[in-house]
């Protein structure tokens, strides 16, 4: 669905992502792992055009998006879920539904369902957003680009900020989206719960690809455990 | 279509050319980060086809050896589960490692080759090679408990004892190499057992063979042959799956093959402890796209001969200079000599003159007798010693 090759882009003369390739096939789940300043959120960034890609190519469906202006890319059905949420805290959790429903004229109809799947924000549908907890916040975040009716659903850190009962809630709903049939590519710190939740995973580390695989697999690779799930700093053998 | 990844085994062209793409990209960036000798040869050398991966430095076998034991590993050795010493050029000592996830993937990639033959939970697999363990039958181990078959892991020298587990045990597939194959077949005729009494139903070969010996072997013993085939420094077995159809098909999400002048050359894309970058194999042989009917798209490989002198006797790789070593801690060193390969033994045809020898008959029968020794305990080979007279056993 999704095919990136050899992606660059960066900041002024600083150069973060440095000739990534990757691929999202439909009905996946697939999580981008990394460090703090790996790159993972230029990347998203890039591929929605929030930043402007350098060189490469990226490739939705057959169709080169490379470099469109961000608002163009949700009509071609890449929605992204920004990492901090980024609601409209002064609106209405229903208000909020019909923002991120703006292209879809069945919004409505769209908006009923999503609310179906996410009882807890029906519950709330009148409240501000901004005075739900960190987890509905996140939640309403997801229905929202729901209502975009997304091919493929970008999602930048959803576990950030949350505490870690709330995170196992979230990647609960991550993992009930492929039921939905919608594509998922997950950027996140949480190595765990991302190789989890994904079926594939990629680890990113200054700007490259080091590793592609299963996500069981990268949960015991050595140079995941080493960089992400808190085992000893490696030593190289020479 | 017998197959256990149908996602991996039938891939479009497009997604493997992606797949392969995004595994050596990042095989690069491991490889830089991790291993000196390739930190050197790569500098900042990056691809952005597969069509460049031409640009980029070969592995020989020399240069295993030269970084042996561990010069090559792209991890520390304690993340390292399995070590295999292997024989590598000139009978010099190679290593390959593994990790938990290495072994995983070899495993899988078995038990593809395994699928492939029929072979399902509800058979019992007979692993003996006849002569002592390869690390070939642990890779087949692995495969076969992927696939959750019942696994005989008896190996011995006896072939008598090996018919009898055949037969107690009912064993339905078994794993073996050509000439252990022949040697249990010529067992079945000579104590005229018909193999229809037994419940073989398979026999995997770990090397393929000729179309005649698969047919006799086949018609002797009862059962369908199908034939492996690998490079130990890379993975053996799993490097590639025999269809149906009888062709060897690459297992391309995980290998990438070249032919580069008729040599076999392959980069591996998923290895952790020692992945290798254009790894010159000295096995002969062509690769082609074929539109295959059992479905599977993996480049079809035609293996051919060894480019480096390395032959086989009983299936124990053997190069000339191994002999010459064990003939130098004799009194034969320095003398001329030849090989003669047999499937089961080698001669050693060595020059002796008269001084050589003098009237001591009984000094060159100590002599057959240590090397004969000596070739079998340290190349676990049979050899005949033959005392030719000067000049027959320089080469023409």
């Amino acid at each position: 669905m999704l095919r990136i090759r050899n992606l660059r882009s960066g900041y002024g003369s600083l150069e973060v992502i440095k000739g990534i390739s990757l691929h999202v096939e439909r009905g996946e789940i697939v999580a981008l792992i990394g460090a703090n300043g790996a790159g993972k959120s230029s990347l998203l960034a890039s591929i929605v055009g929030l930043l402007p890609p350098w060189g490469g190519s990226i490739v939705l469906d057959g169709r080169e998006i490379f470099g469109i202006p961000a608002w163009r890319c949700v009509s071609h059905g890449v929605v992204l879920v920004p990492e901090g949420r980024q609601l409209f805290p002064d609106l209405s959790v229903r208000d909020n539904l019909v923002v991120g429903g703006y292209r879809n004229k069945d919004r409505n109809l769209d908006i009923d369902q999503v609310l179906e799947r996410f009882p807890r924000l029906r519950e709330r549908s009148a409240q501000m957003a901004g005075t739900l907890s960190g987890g509905e916040q996140q939640m309403l975040a997801i229905a929202r680009a729901l209502v975009a009716r997304p091919r493929l659903l970008l999602l930048d850190e959803p576990s950030m900020g949350l505490a870690p009962l709330i995170v196992k809630d979230v990647f609960a709903i991550i993992r009930g989206l492929r039921d939905l049939g919608t594509t998922v590519f997950l950027v996140e710190q949480n190595a765990v719960m991302a190789l989890a939740a994904a079926d594939r995973g990629y680890v990113l580390e200054t700007g490259e690809v080091v590793m592609e695989g299963r996500g069981a697999d990268l949960m015991t690779n050595p140079d995941v455990k080493c960089a992400y799930l808190g085992k000893a700093s490696k030593e190289i053998w020479e | 279509m017998r197959v256990i990844d149908r996602d991996r085994e039938t891939m479009r062209p497009d997604l493997r050319e992606q797949v392969q793409l995004e595994r050596l990209q990042a095989l690069l960036v491991r490889l830089r980060r991790n291993v000196r000798r390739y930190r050197d040869q790569l500098g900042d050398a990056r691809v952005e086809s597969l069509g460049q991966l031409a640009q980029l430095p070969f592995t020989t076998p020399e240069d295993l050896v030269d970084a042996f034991p561990y010069g090559m590993f792209a991890l520390p050795l304690r993340e390292v589960v399995r070590l295999d010493s292997l024989v590598g050029p000139e009978g010099r000592q190679l290593v390959t490692g593994h990790t938990w996830n290495d072994l995983k993937l070899w495993g899988r990639l078995t038990a593809r080759q395994l699928v492939a033959a029929g072979v399902t939970s509800n058979d019992v697999i007979q692993v003996c090679f006849g002569g002592g363990v390869f690390p070939q039958a642990f890779g087949y181990m692995l495969g076969a408990e992927v696939v959750e078959a019942s696994v005989i892991p008896e190996d011995t020298l006896h072939v008598d004892y090996q018919l009898q587990v055949l037969q107690n045990y009912r064993t339905t597939t078994l794993i073996t190499t050509p000439t252990n194959a022949a040697d249990l077949m010529a067992l079945l005729r000579s104590q005229r057992l018909d193999p229809q009494s037994l419940q073989l139903r398979t026999v995997l070969l770990t090397r393929p063979t000729s179309p005649e010996q698969r047919n006799e072997l086949e018609t002797g013993l009862f059962a369908r042959v199908r034939c492996g085939f690998g490079v130990s420094e890379i993975l053996d077995p799993g490097f590639c799956v025999e269809c149906e159809e009888g062709r060897l098909h690459v297992n391309e999400d995980a290998f990438l093959v070249e032919v580069v002048d008729r040599e076999l050359v392959v980069t591996t894309l998923c290895h952790e402890a020692m992945p290798l970058l254009r790894y010159r194999t000295r096995v002969a042989g062509a690769a082609e796209r074929v539109k295959c009917d059992c479905g599977r798209t993996g480049l079809v490989l035609t293996p051919g001969e060894r480019l480096d002198g390395c032959q086989r006797v009983d299936e124990i790789p053997l190069y000339e200079k191994q002999v010459e070593d064990v003939l130098r801690k004799t009194r034969a060193a320095g003398q001329p000599f030849l090989i003669a390969i047999s499937e089961h033994h080698i001669t050693v045809a060595i020059e002796v003159s008269e001084d050589f020898f003098g009237d001591q008959m009984r000094g060159l029968e100590q002599l057959r007798r240590e090397i004969q020794s000596e070739v079998l305990s340290r190349l676990g080979i049979h050899a005949e010693v033959q005392y030719v007279a000067p000049g027959a056993a320089r080469r023409g």
